[in-house]
């Protein structure tokens, strides 16, 4: 499986969290998206007429939103059930929100995308607190996760719009349920960083410094 | 009322699990609030003296707390006992965080920055802690419309704290009392930030 990636993108992100995750091995693409933009270039576009990453080729399928690919690499991450499938897809169109908000911050204020980024601030602040809300519940019922018992595809879409929140300015600070929650997410195993996402380092034992420096 | 420069709650127990640090204040003051392996409960300025960074970005091993930029390891009682870029060298011990006085009691975290030897205030028992949400609003506008009560009492066994963040922000620490049901209790919660939110300042 090939993926065109962009390392800064959490949609990318998303997709090599799940092979990892999964243990799939994916071959990686880098994409000039910034500052060359080559993801719109005419081979690019031929490819995904939408003109947006990631893009995920696996033999004859071409699959250019993270949503499908994570359906598409996520098996047996997909919910247990009608009910608890039906609130994973509830959970993707809720991510899309995410990165139309929180993540419209974050390009507005890190890439100098243009647009208002006070909007996007006060829609990505609405979303967190809505996830705050529905994190507690899940906590009141005694689980972890978004949906049902285990970590499903609805974590892995909204996990890095969430963690890169503050890269719009957008502070984590005031939701207890959603720190808890990212810790859960960075302690499964497999677990892999970006730039801005990192790894609980308490889970790995006190390197030791001592050794001679090679 | 509760004179300022002493106790603030600042987070509740449940929020704050073993091997973990969190962001908090006490006042204005921006406070690293942690929990040891062991369960010790410590609350020291955000600020590793060594390059700045928060300590509130960092980890927990153990018994200690380690600054994520260069890994300086703080004991429990905040003094630097591991430099990993010097790994030969004991630090010396003029190398502290500042601390904060921090209290535990009714599953509510309680900060100080007076050195005294004051307890944090006594609350009723039987209350269960619920959540803590932000408000944007002045605490002082909280107080006025909430009562100055620790905690407030509103109808529907809903009990809350107001901590105060700054001038137009607030957190409100809200326990139940009685036999309401969380979520529910969770949702009048959201309704009274709401209409704190939608009316005008005080």
């Amino acid at each position: 499986m090939i993926l065109h990636d962009w390392v800064l993108s959490p949609n990318c992100y998303k997709v090599r969290l799940m092979a990892a995750l999964s243990g799939q091995d994916l071959t990686l693409r880098a994409v000039n998206l910034y500052p060359e933009r080559e993801h719109l270039s005419d081979e690019y576009l031929a490819l995904n007429p939408a003109g947006t990453l990631p893009i995920l080729e696996d033999g004859d399928l071409v699959l250019g939103e993270s949503a499908a690919i994570l359906a598409w690499l996520g098996e047996g991450w997909l919910g247990q059930g009608k009910a608890e499938a039906a609130r994973v897809q509830a959970w993707l169109s809720f991510a899309e929100r995410l990165n139309a908000t929180a993540g419209r911050a974050r390009n507005i204020d890190m890439l100098g995308v243009p647009g208002s980024l006070s909007e996007a601030q006060k829609g990505g602040r609405a979303c967190l607190r809505e996830l705050e809300l529905a994190l507690s519940d899940r906590r009141m019922e005694g689980g972890t996760f978004l949906v049902g018992d285990g970590p499903t595809i609805a974590d892995i879409a909204c996990f890095p719009h969430v963690m890169l929140a503050p890269d719009g300015g957008l502070t984590l600070a005031p939701y207890p349920s959603i720190r808890l929650w990212t810790r859960a997410v960075r302690a499964l195993p497999g677990f892999v960083e970006m730039p801005g996402i990192h790894r609980l380092h308490e889970l790995s034992p006190e390197p030791e410094m001592e050794t001679e420096l090679r | 009322m509760t004179d300022p420069s002493r106790w603030h709650p600042a987070a509740l127990s449940q929020d704050l699990v073993p091997a973990t640090v969190i962001p908090a204040r006490c006042g204005p003051h921006e406070i690293a609030l942690w929990r040891s392996e062991t369960g010790a409960l410590r609350a020291w300025q955000d600020r590793c003296p060594h390059r700045g960074m928060r300590l509130s970005h960092g980890f927990v091993r153990g018994e200690m707390l380690s600054c994520i930029y260069h890994g300086w390891r703080y004991d429990g009682e905040a003094v630097c006992r591991k430099i990993p870029a010097h790994p030969a060298l004991e630090p010396p011990s003029s190398i502290t965080v500042p601390r904060f006085r921090v209290a535990e009691a009714g599953g509510v975290i309680w900060i100080a920055s007076d050195p005294g030897n004051s307890a944090p205030p006594e609350m009723a028992e039987g209350l269960r802690p619920l959540r803590s949400v932000p408000v944007d609003r002045s605490a002082a506008g909280l107080r006025d419309a909430l009562g100055h009560d620790v905690p407030a009492r509103l109808e529907d066994g809903l009990c809350v704290l107001v901590q105060e963040i700054d001038e137009t922000r607030s957190v409100l620490h809200a326990l139940t009392s009685g036999n309401v049901e969380p979520k529910i209790a969770s949702r009048r919660l959201e309704s009274l930030r709401r209409r704190f939110e939608k009316e005008p300042a005080a």
